[in-house]
């Protein structure tokens, strides 16, 4: 007869390991469930934490994105409506002009019409000189004070600095925060003028000199403010480019940021009906080993020999 | 006819009640720890005839020749060898976990992750006073983070030499309870009850030993044992009587070494110890991952803050100044020793040096990320996470493993040399029947002697 060899102490240490071992997993399992995370410690999953921690890495650096992407929009937009004002502006002028260059006008008319685009370019200095949504000159690219300056002639000099500086939009992609004075405001050489500004005082100071030279002024005038509407509405072109390209990586971050999210879930999240169906699965064991266990321990011989 | 009914009565009880007393004790002591199972061993008295006296009957009955114990020495060393293996990963695990969460719950990669962002926003306005204050603080941040997990992980590490000087206390005094046994087993008679305690301790205390240290024994003739700390060829812990004293020198990286002395003489160097087993093992093994883990740390927070350094100097302040260092206690930095050296915003070299005061250039802060972005030290905290966290995994598993094999060691142990109490209910009913059926042989011996007597 063959027995198996089996004591009371082991009987009851291999029962206890073997609840407790139930025990833990069944703790587990409702621990992965209550916090919705797979992956309490690193250690749980070292390839899935550390894509964790890079996707969310990703996703904070986006948040700055956002902000700076939304920064270069108005900005933008600032220089846009800027723009579409120093448009009005030239065809005012422009408007002056034609009447300035007839030549049966007095001198006193066009003398009053030579203060009129004076005054205008007066207002053109001012909305050169607006500020972006930091307090920078919204025209004087990298530098803190006025784009443009003017001397006791009344002369503007530019005074900001060569580009507009970039914003970084995220994934390597940058866009030019906006427009520096010159770049929209500089005629093509050959016009005679260095710029829209100054071929305005050059026009005003003509028109308010009066004689022959007025209505030749007023001819030069005509020309440099064609080119200067041609400078300003391909800037606007330029702009609204940038501006669709915002919108562009925008929604390209949105796009990544709900794949990254969907990944986060794939990655860390509890797979809730799996997970319920296995706590499930391993308290119907827990329960069966239980009501084994006493069964079996209640067994004793000693209450069967009298 | 030298028999003698009466007597051989008499010894069959004697031996029944012995046997009764020894099923007692077993059953008494069902769930000690460490007993090993008895078992009365009985013999037939009898002797051939003498002198004159060939092919006579000579029966004397039956004699206890010992009491028997059930133990099965390989089981022994099983459960010892395993059960040291499964204390060196346990000891392992627990240390390398708490390297884990030194790192991992001091949220020093949260806080890299902040300062690159925070750097990020200053892009799209170098100027502002406010995101200058936001770069102080996550750079201050980060710097109190890298201090937080340098001295969690030195506390760990304290704790890991601590809990190792107190286990080699308790091998020390456990060997020198073992030289105790030896002595007195080398005295104790053969198959003695007083013997059988003594081999009970002799394996309780190896077994306690294995938990601290791998342990390799030989058992001798006299049932003595001698010791070996770390395999066969290891250095000779006890022998006999006298005990070696195990010694521990902590090196200055934190990492441990073990040797024993006793047994050399005086000028001589302790014996080294190599221990591959028992939970010094698994401290000392946790302390040399806590080591390399911590220098690791230390050269981040060197790479994060000389590249911040570096690119600062290049640079000028919205003041048209020389930038200055951002972190100090340094060359080289390490976690302990960063710290915060600028505490004001408007020292943050955003411009290049030719740009002028109050430049909203951003050259030289564009140089700085791309020089963190080359150096990584972000990327380089994230390996050192997943190197951690996959070295915990990697040994969890082996424990596991190694626990389920000591178990398995130790039930099986349990299964051949403990108490059956169902065995012991039957042998109770059995020697009970014994010890009657003697009285009975008594009874039968007492009429056969009246029958005698009566006849007249």
């Amino acid at each position: 007869m063959t027995t198996i060899s089996t004591s009371t102490s082991a009987f009851y240490e291999r029962s206890s390991m073997d609840i407790a071992d139930l025990r833990a997993r069944a703790e587990g399992l409702q621990a992965d469930l209550s916090r919705g995370q797979r992956i309490a410690r690193s250690s749980d999953d070292p390839v899935g934490a550390s894509r964790l921690r890079q996707l969310q890495r990703a996703d904070s650096l986006s948040q700055i994105d956002v902000a700076n992407a939304a920064k270069a929009n108005t900005n933008l937009q600032l220089t846009d409506s800027a723009l579409g004002t120093f448009a009005d502006y030239v065809t005012r002028i422009q408007e002056l002009t034609t009447q300035a260059a007839n030549g049966t006008m007095t001198d006193a008319a066009r003398a009053s019409l030579g203060t009129e685009i004076a005054q205008i370019r007066g207002n053109m200095i001012q909305l050169a000189n607006s500020r972006d949504v930091e307090g920078g000159a919204l025209f004087g690219g990298q530098s803190a004070g006025d784009a443009f300056t003017l001397d006791s002639a009344g002369n503007a000099t530019y005074a900001g600095t060569g580009t507009a500086g970039d914003l970084p939009l995220g994934d390597g992609q940058n866009v030019t925060r906006g427009l520096t004075g010159p770049e929209f405001l500089k005629l093509p050489a050959g016009s005679g003028q260095p710029d829209l500004l100054a071929a305005l005082k050059a026009l005003a100071d003509g028109l308010q000199a009066g004689g022959a030279a007025a209505v030749q002024a007023a001819q030069d005038g005509l020309a440099a403010l064609n080119q200067g509407m041609d400078q300003i509405t391909t800037a606007q072109t330029v702009v609204g480019t940038r501006l669709a390209w915002v919108d562009l990586t925008t929604e390209r971050r949105t796009n990544l940021g709900e794949m990254r999210s969907a990944e986060e879930t794939d990655v860390g999240g509890t797979d809730i009906a799996s997970t319920v169906a296995r706590l499930q699965e391993t308290m119907t064991v827990l329960e069966a080993s239980q009501a084994s266990f006493t069964k079996l321990a209640s067994l004793s011989l000693f209450s069967l020999l009298n | 006819m030298a028999s003698d009914l009466l007597s051989i009565g008499r010894s069959g009880a004697q031996a029944a009640r012995v046997a009764l007393d020894v099923t007692a004790q077993n059953i008494a002591n069902a769930s000690s720890d460490g007993y090993v199972r008895r078992s009365a061993r009985l013999a037939e008295v009898s002797s051939t005839g003498g002198m004159g006296a060939v092919g006579d009957v000579s029966l004397s009955g039956v004699r206890l020749e010992g009491v028997v114990r059930n133990a099965d020495l390989f089981r022994q060393a099983e459960v010892r060898r395993t059960g040291a293996d499964a204390a060196r990963a346990d000891a392992e695990v627990a240390g390398l976990e708490n390297v884990q969460a030194a790192v991992e719950q001091s949220n020093v990669y949260n806080a890299m992750v902040g300062f690159e962002g925070s750097l990020q926003q200053l892009v799209g306005d170098p100027t502002s006073a406010s995101l200058r204050a936001n770069v102080i603080e996550s750079a201050r941040t980060m710097v109190g983070t890298f201090n937080i997990a340098a001295s969690a992980l030195d506390a760990v590490g304290t704790g890991l030499g601590f809990e190792a000087t107190d286990a080699i206390t308790q091998v020390n005094t456990l060997s020198g309870e073992l030289a105790r046994v030896n002595l007195r087993l080398a005295r104790a008679a053969d198959a003695s009850s007083d013997q059988t305690s003594l081999l009970d301790q002799r394996d309780s205390l190896l077994q306690q030993l294995s938990a601290f240290t791998d342990v390799s024994t030989r058992i001798n003739a006299d049932a003595t044992v001698e010791l070996r700390l770390g395999g066969a060829s290891g250095p000779l812990m006890v022998q006999g009587g006298s005990a070696g004293t195990l010694g521990m020198t902590t090196a200055g990286d934190g990492t441990l070494s073990f040797a024993v002395s006793g047994f050399t003489a005086a000028p001589a160097a302790p014996a080294a110890a190599a221990l591959t087993g028992g939970s010094l093992a698994g401290k000392a093994q946790a302390l040399v991952k806590l080591a390399a883990v911590h220098a690791r740390l230390d050269s981040l927070a060197d790479t994060m803050a000389a590249t911040v350094n570096a690119a600062q100097t290049a640079g000028i302040t919205p003041a048209n100044a020389a930038g200055q260092p951002l972190f100090g206690g340094g060359a080289p930095f390490t976690a302990a020793s960063l710290t915060l050296a600028l505490t004001d915003g408007a020292g943050i070299a955003t411009a290049p040096a030719s740009a002028g005061a109050n430049s909203r250039d951003a050259t030289n802060l564009n140089a700085l990320r791309t020089a963190l972005g080359s150096a990584d030290p972000v990327g380089g905290m994230d390996a050192l996470l997943f190197d951690i966290s996959g070295t915990v995994q990697g040994r969890t598993v082996t424990r596991d493993a190694l626990r389920t094999i000591a178990n398995g060691a130790q039930v099986s142990l349990q299964a051949q040399a403990g108490v059956d109490l169902d065995q012991e209910a039957v042998n109770l009913v059995r020697f009970q029947q014994a010890f009657q059926a003697s009285g009975k042989v008594m009874q039968t011996a007492k009429d056969i002697f009246d029958t005698l007597l009566a006849i007249r």
